[in-house]
């Protein structure tokens, strides 16, 4: 497994992924796998525990994942570690990103540098994410830490 | 050259945001030519570049936001066209224009020509929130209580590449308007809004969800009815919110937020959004006036001077020159100035192409544009070009000038403003043919005095179910069907997408093309004979419903 | 998105798709080239057809052509398509005359 770190926070490798049910009984877990028809404020009960929450593709197109992450992030305030993994596509690192995703599990094949470049590729955004951002000269236009 | 009216004006920053998606999406041409995207992968990325594969070639879907171009922009879709295409373009009912003839190969080069007027084709298509429509008449047309212009601008910005909202369950189309005559069919989109003014001197907002045209058409209901403007971003973001979290994603046909919306209900959507708005920081969503207004100071406003005798000159025109006297009445709209009135330009020339317009036609309306109305132009929902701000007293010479390139065509709103999508001639998609069966009605009925004495009437043609040339809208509304690989057409009558908008009812079986066009020649003719004074076609069918309007159309068949 | 292809009496099939840089139609010939022009597609009869055309979509990448597909026509000379979407595409946008195929565009 290859990762691709979308931010400064060191990935870590977790020996067991649980699902959001076997949550409950496994009191010991510490990361889950969510399901991509999964509400992620059905973890608010675990946040305590929860040190990683994997976010799963099944295809790239579906966009459920930038509502999950952001919703860790937004509603539950969640500062563990956030993974996406499954068929994703370099066009989407930045949005990952600006959702609150903190690294990639890498398809095979993947070209690391287009990645790298995704990441950085627009200067501005119109639109506030859940990253620490400046003002732009007024309007909606923000800079955000990268 | 002065500030363009009516439209953002961009900046350094704005430009270089620009120029990196241009790079990003040819770095997408490259990865697909070389192999390293497969062309499902490469699908949705050109889609959500404006970029489909239609039936002969690719085609280039332009945004041209709220509608609004300034003369440079048209100067640059006629060097297109031109350039790149075969010397024309297609304006579209979502208010953009199209190129048809285009080659994969040399999109960046045309992405990189139109960035250097500040334009481009983000979102033009593809499962993201499309380009923002609005009123073609926005800060001109007296009835407007909130040029929406501002607000359509803030949306369109926050809807570019946003990042949770790019890869929806479908597409998502917004329109806003701030007159209380709904000129942007608000209730047929995912999300239409109507601005008017609240206590504070600040917009609120009437917000209607899950309208749509399409395969199940639905009129859109509301779930806000006052929107403060300081929610609005928070509003949409909680919306939009729910139908990606929970729209279906199973099946491509019931996938738009209209479905979800049914689903669940209006109340309990609204409940979701409620939910969505208590967890969320509404201070990190706020619109604060500041922002809206540091938007608003990038429009220019046109400083609007005439004559104190402007209207007496127009109006002894009118006295003089019937033919000028018929146009002026189907094609202008009063302006907030007493002294200018808007001028629509028709698209339509009876047995033309609807929206279709050459290189030197969008040249001259460029030029005609500089002349007459602040350099200023809007595309009109119906396919029409709105120069908005025109001195009464130099509204003969403007007609004189459209009459010498065929743009004097006097039938806005009326039966010879056909509305019709590319059809089955470009359309990956499509049935049947819209083209050729609008000609042959347009010039059936191409007679201006003809089309005067009918009034108002629309026709709406759509080559399949998707619904591009709204159909289901139309006073009359054709589906172009197919029947053992052969076209047909289905009527459809009573659809409006005004206020108090409805979806038509369907006549009776589909009919091919030339029965078609008889049938609706008699259903007109039925209409002349049984009308009481001063009633339209709306009206005599709403009177009488559609029994003797089936006889007339099925009579000889 | 596979549409069936019914084969009526008198009927064959040829294999089509656009291509990859311009978008334009061709129409794959004897050779296995994709050739302009309709009148250069090999006809096919209904049981040989899926063979052929599973070979063509897996060298679509390497011969520069994207979404290819079977298309019943008539079996003269050249073939004619059956339905009027694929006369269309054969021959160009019917309210262009001068764009059509044989106007050489």
């Amino acid at each position: 497994m290859k990762l691709f770190e979308l931010n400064e926070r060191p990935a870590k490798f977790h020996e067991a992924l649980v699902t959001l049910s076997e949550l409950a009984e496994n009191t010991e877990a510490r990361a889950v796998l969510l399901d991509i028809a999964d509400d992620a404020t059905a973890l608010k009960p675990y946040l305590n525990r929860l040190e990683l929450v994997v976010l799963r593709f099944p295809i790239f197109r579906d966009g459920r994942v930038f509502t999950q992450a952001r919703e860790l992030r937004e509603y539950l305030r969640f500062s563990g570690e956030i993974r996406a993994e499954g068929h994703v596509l370099p066009d989407q690192a930045a949005f990952l990103k600006r959702c609150g995703v903190d690294n990639v599990v890498l398809p095979e094949g993947s070209d690391v540098e287009l990645w790298e470049k995704q990441l950085h590729r627009f200067p501005v955004a119109y639109q506030r994410s859940v990253l620490p951002f400046r003002p732009v000269e007024g309007g909606l236009r923000i800079e955000e830490d990268s | 050259m002065n500030a363009p009216v009516g439209h953002y004006q961009y900046d350094q920053s704005d430009r270089e945001f620009l120029a990196a998606r241009i790079d990003e999406f040819s770095g997408q041409v490259t990865r697909r030519i070389d192999g390293s995207l497969s062309e499902d992968e490469f699908k949705p990325l050109r889609l959500m570049n404006g970029l489909y594969l239609q039936l002969h070639a690719y085609m280039l879907r332009v945004a041209i936001p709220y509608g609004t171009i300034d003369s440079q922009q048209m100067r640059m879709f006629a060097h297109i066209a031109r350039r790149y295409d075969r010397d024309y373009g297609h304006f579209t009912t979502r208010q953009n224009i199209q190129f048809n003839w285009i080659k994969l190969e040399e999109t960046p080069d045309i992405l990189r020509d139109l960035a250097k007027v500040d334009m481009h084709a983000i979102q033009t298509s593809g499962n993201c929130i499309r380009n923002v429509t609005s009123d073609e008449f926005a800060g001109a047309a007296a009835d407007e209580v909130v040029d929406p212009r501002v607000h359509a601008e803030i949306l369109r910005q926050w809807s570019t590449l946003h990042p949770e909202f790019t890869f929806l369950p479908r597409k998502f189309k917004i329109a806003i308007s701030g007159s209380p005559n709904d000129r942007v069919a608000a209730r047929f989109h995912d999300i239409g809004i109507l601005a008017r003014s609240g206590a504070d001197g600040r917009p609120v907002f009437r917000i209607f969800v899950g309208g749509g045209l399409g395969r199940t058409p639905i009129i859109g209901q509301e779930i806000f009815d006052a929107v403060p403007e300081e929610r609005l971003l928070a509003t949409l973001e909680a919306i939009v919110r729910v139908y990606n979290a929970h729209g279906r994603r199973d099946n491509i046909y019931k996938a738009r937020i209209k479905i979800l919306v049914q689903a669940l209900g209006i109340d309990a959507y609204r409940e979701a959004v409620e939910a969505e708005l208590q967890q969320m920081d509404l201070e990190h969503y706020r619109l604060t006036p500041e922002m809206v207004d540091a938007i608003r100071a990038r429009f220019a406003v046109p400083e609007l001077s005439a004559p104190d005798n402007a209207s007496q000159e127009l109006s002894a025109r009118r006295e003089t020159n019937p033919e000028f006297d018929l146009w002026v009445r189907s094609n202008t709209h009063p302006h907030r100035d007493a002294g200018h009135i808007i001028a629509v330009v028709s698209l339509k020339p009876a047995g033309g192409i609807p929206g279709d317009a050459t290189s030197a036609q969008m040249d001259r309306l460029a030029d005609l544009a500089d002349e007459y109305s602040f350099g200023e132009l809007r595309i009109t929902h119906l396919q029409n070009i709105v120069l908005g701000h025109v001195r009464q007293d130099r509204l003969y010479d403007l007609w004189q000038a459209l009459k010498e390139v065929d743009l004097a065509s006097a039938n806005i709103g009326l039966i010879g403003d056909i509305v019709a999508c590319p059809g089955l001639d470009y359309c990956a998609l499509a049935n049947a043919r819209s083209i050729p069966i609008a000609q042959k009605l347009g010039a059936r009925f191409g007679d201006a005095t003809l089309q005067a004495e009918i009034g108002a009437l629309r026709i709406n043609i759509s080559g399949c179910i998707n619904a591009c040339g709204h159909h289901h809208a139309g006073h009359i509304g054709l589906l172009g069907v197919d029947k053992r690989g052969e076209e047909f057409f289905q009527i459809t009558l009573g659809g409006r997408a005004e206020n108090g908008a409805s979806i038509g009812t369907i006549l009776g079986p589909a009919l091919p093309e030339d029965d078609t066009v008889d049938a609706i020649a008699r259903l007109v003719d039925c209409y002349l004979g049984i009308r009481q004074r001063g009633e339209t076609f709306l009206d005599t069918l709403d009177r009488l419903g559609d029994v003797p309007f089936k006889e007339a159309a099925y009579e000889t068949v | 998105m596979k549409r069936p292809v019914r084969v009526g009496a008198g009927e064959k099939l040829v294999l089509t798709a656009n291509r990859l840089l311009d978008g334009r139609i061709v129409w794959r010939d004897h050779d296995g080239h994709w050739a302009a022009r309709v009148g250069a597609a090999e006809k096919l009869d209904a049981d040989a057809v899926s063979d052929v055309l599973e070979e063509a979509q897996a060298r679509a990448q390497q011969d520069g052509v994207v979404g290819v597909y079977e298309v019943a026509v008539r079996d003269v000379d050249p073939p004619e398509p059956v339905t009027v979407r694929e006369r269309i595409r054969a021959h160009g946008p019917t309210v262009h005359p001068e764009f059509s195929v044989e106007a050489g565009q």
